[in-house]
């Protein structure tokens, strides 16, 4: 024997013992865990993703979303924080209503793969199903996040959204958006000068009409004030000829979200 | 524990008494051995008589430059 | 087989001098071609960081592009850098290394080219494949399921050479370097198999998938980069200024408290997280116990330099050498405060962490392979580095680059941890909070991808045979006075 084979040994001793205590016990530790039932006949939770709910789990997971939102929800005792009398405290993830309770290991049983996240460059998604609800506005918002919150620097994700033109009459599943979100799916949008001289030449009676409609005072558009007053009515009015509607993969993904209901069910485990 | 479970517990706990079981006999033959004895002759392995102790082959030119 | 200069003939001197150069060549093809391949993925990784670096501060850039949204850039981004350049380098060095140090020639090369075509086939199809969008979300593992056969092919290949070389040694003493690459060459197949298996071929639901995860993606930092990078510097350093390594000793028990402890310490990622409270104790044992090969790698690594800093004036490998061994003290100790609670639950999921990995992986492991190129390019091609401007340009903008990112995005960090901690700051102000610290290191990464293009060009000069015909003399940045 040389002292290779010594070393190529001694590597594997050494890398065994982590092994065994890092995955092996957790596995064995975590791996027989079952779904929840309190009494008989309970709905056991929590349940696999199916349909299309799952088939947004692949959108989020193709596109990175866990790069920037984590999906748990750290305890009471998570942290460090004083409040303005400089008094001590800990655990944010529930006060900025991330969960209900913290997440512990049996929410994640059928999670594949369990997209945990290390990095909240925005909030934790865990149980955004149940913080927000709204099917709309996740579609607003994924069209373009800055349509919901102006300081967002969350991508746009304008590329599960087709713009289409009216025919017969607007869809169900059309964004209510205005015009600037629409026009340019992904960016907002203004016209240049030219062309709002153009759209003002074409349509500005009836513009003046519409807007008069919702307003007190009339509005002078032979002024450049009144003009400017009344592109940025024009721009929050959604467009008459064109709607943009999420494609398969942009449902899938809100299905998915809406699904995300991680902090909410109460289990034994997850008291603290 | 399903099929997968024991599949993957084979593996890993078949390996590590394995390789660990042989690791630690070698380990122990290499201490009887005095395979870590004399690290420092050990240290000059890497000089030669072209590049030897004391002459550096990225600094200083050496003699035949 | 200590040699002083006055007892050695120069009968001796040539013949040493040739047998080296006979190693050499027998391992230039191959490791030439790992090394310009590293080189590609390093600006292919580049560009893919810029990109993303300037969309969280630009959000509007490319905005209706699937392929490069946030996400997609993120994932091809570590694929390109880390199984691309890092990894690439890594097998150049324990090639090259190992030829050297075994004092063997390299056999079979051709079985090399295959490698090293497979392996780039793996990191094409990961990158194309993230960018159309098959990644898999698993941090460090997010290559599509067709590209990790590729590695692992090219990986056995590697390991096994690096081996062979090893086997057919003519020097019988192990050097401190080789048990490094012996270590690594052996781990990282290992840890990649194990991952992949248990994440991808037969998964492991729920959150032992992260344990597995995070086990993989720190020791595939400490048991694969680690190991090369600091047997790299463990070289290096002693060769350049021709003095033995201060304590051969304490470089073998760092070798065994590295291999023993390193790998317990992954998860402080999960910290808060849905795992048993017990791993995370444990972990941090496991961090406290780093110092033990830290402190005896930075004895080490500091003490041989004593005396001799002057020479970082004169020789660009040990520059970037040294600059990447003071890392590495920097980002162990860093890891290891880490570990503590009260400095976790503050820096958990903020860009702290990024800071932290890219002192890992670029100010360490990266550094130290610019070192290794400069110093192990020219004695392959037989030519000298063309430009002394570019070098410097090279290692004045990775330096300053990195020191900046570090620093912007580690103040940057701290402070988002503190306020996502207080549940009465608005996310709205951390976002905002953040901008300036995204736009630094935005311009760090601009530093840094201009010095990868320095190189780079460096690199391809070399290669197209604009230097110097090498006469055995080293590179210089400054002629140094004539010896006394």
């Amino acid at each position: 024997m040389d002292r290779g084979i010594v070393i190529f040994l001694g590597a594997l001793l050494t890398f065994s013992s982590s092994w065994l205590g890092l995955v092996v016990f957790p596995f064995r530790q975590l791996g027989q865990e079952q779904p929840y039932q309190k009494d008989e006949g309970d709905i056991p939770y929590p349940q696999p993703l199916q349909g299309l709910a799952l088939a947004g789990m692949r959108v989020y997971q193709h596109n990175g979303c866990m790069y920037c939102h984590t999906q748990q929800v750290r305890s009471e005792k998570f942290g460090d924080w004083w409040d303005a009398n400089g008094e001590h405290k800990t655990g944010a993830d529930i006060k900025r209503s991330y969960g209900l309770r913290r997440t512990v290991s049996r929410d994640y049983i059928y999670d594949n793969p369990t997209m945990l996240g290390t990095m909240r460059t925005g909030p934790d998604l865990a149980n955004i199903g149940v913080r927000n609800p709204s099917e709309p506005w996740h579609h607003t918002h994924l069209l373009n996040p800055r349509s919901a919150n102006s300081w967002s620097i969350m991508p746009s994700f304008a590329f599960l959204y087709a713009r289409e033109k009216i025919v017969g009459s607007r869809s169900d599943k059309a964004l209510s958006l205005a015009r600037e979100w629409t026009v340019d799916p992904g960016y907002r949008w203004r016209p240049s000068a030219k062309e709002w001289e153009a759209i003002l030449a074409r349509q500005g009676d009836s513009l003046v009409a519409q807007y008069t409609a919702g307003q007190p005072a009339a509005i002078d558009i032979t002024t450049t004030e009144g003009k400017k007053r009344l592109l940025e009515f024009w721009l929050t009015t959604p467009e008459e000829e064109y709607q943009v509607v999420p494609k398969a993969e942009g449902e899938a993904l809100v299905a998915y979200l809406l699904a995300l209901r991680k902090a909410e069910f109460p289990l034994p485990e997850a008291k603290e | 524990m399903t099929a997968v479970d024991i599949a993957l517990f084979a593996t890993v706990v078949g390996s590590i008494v394995l390789f660990g079981g042989a690791a630690a006999l070698a380990l122990g033959w290499a201490f009887r051995d005095g395979q870590f004895d004399n690290f420092d002759q050990g240290s000059k392995s890497i000089f030669g008589p072209d590049e030897p102790v004391g002459e550096p082959t990225d600094a200083f030119p050496g003699a035949n430059l | 087989m200590a040699v002083t200069v006055a007892e050695m003939s120069q009968h001796d001197r040539a013949k040493s001098a040739a047998e080296r150069a006979a190693i050499d060549a027998s391992c230039r093809g191959p490791v030439l071609v790992f090394a310009s391949s590293a080189v590609f993925w390093l600006l292919a990784g580049s560009m893919l960081a810029l990109l993303a670096s300037v969309k969280l501060h630009v959000p509007y850039l490319f905005t209706g592009s699937a392929e490069l949204t946030f996400g997609r850039v993120r994932m091809a981004h570590l694929q390109a850098v880390g199984i691309g350049w890092a990894s690439l380098a890594s097998v150049a060095a324990c090639l090259w290394l190992m030829c050297r140090l075994s004092r063997a020639e390299l056999i079979y090369p051709k079985m090399l080219y295959l490698a090293g075509a497979l392996w780039n086939i793996g990191v094409s199809l990961a990158v194309v494949g993230i960018i159309l969008g098959d990644g898999q979300s698993v941090e460090w593992l997010d290559a599509p399921p067709y590209a990790p056969p590729f590695f692992v092919a090219a990986l056995g290949i590697v390991s096994a050479w690096t081996v062979a070389v090893f086997r057919r040694r003519r020097e019988p003493h192990l050097y401190v370097t080789q048990w490094y690459l012996l270590g690594a060459v052996f781990w990282f197949p290992w840890i990649y198999l194990v991952a992949q298996f248990m994440i991808f071929w037969s998964p492991a639901v729920g959150v032992v998938q992260p344990i597995v995860n995070w086990w993989f993606g720190h020791n595939v930092l400490g048991l694969w980069f680690t190991p090369v990078a600091v047997g790299t510097a463990y070289y290096l350093i002693p060769k350049i200024i021709g003095r033995p390594v201060h304590s051969y000793y304490l470089s073998i028990i760092g070798f065994w408290s590295l291999a023993l402890f390193y790998s317990w310490a992954g998860m402080h990622h999960l910290i808060g997280g849905p795992i048993p409270a017990w791993l995370a104790t444990a972990s941090t044992v496991g961090s406290m116990m780093m110092f033990i090969p830290v402190i005896a790698v930075a004895i080490n690594h500091h003490m041989t330099l004593l005396g001799h800093f002057h020479r970082l004036r004169y020789s660009p490998a040990l520059r970037f050498t040294v600059f990447g061994a003071i890392s590495y003290t920097l980002v162990s100790f860093q890891g290891s405060l880490m570990a503590l609670k009260s400095v976790s639950e503050t820096v958990h999921f903020t860009h702290y962490i990024v800071a932290h990995a890219h002192l890992g992986a670029y100010a360490f492991v990266t550094m130290i392979m610019f070192g290794l190129f400069y110093y192990m390019i020219p004695r392959l091609t037989g030519r000298e580095w063309a430009s002394s401007v570019l070098i410097r340009i090279h290692f004045w903008c990775a330096a300053v680059g990195i020191t900046t990112y570090f620093v912007a995005l580690s103040i940057g960090g701290w402070w988002q941890g503190r306020m996502m901690n207080n549940p009465d700051v608005p996310f709205a102000n951390i976002v905002a909070y953040l901008l300036p610290h995204w736009l630094t290191r935005t311009l760090a990464g601009l530093m840094l991808t201009i010095g990868h293009v320095a190189f780079a060009i460096s690199f391809v000069m070399n290669l197209a045979g604009w230097g110097k015909q090498r006469s055995g003399g080293p590179t210089f940045f400054v002629e140094p006075e004539k010896k006394t």
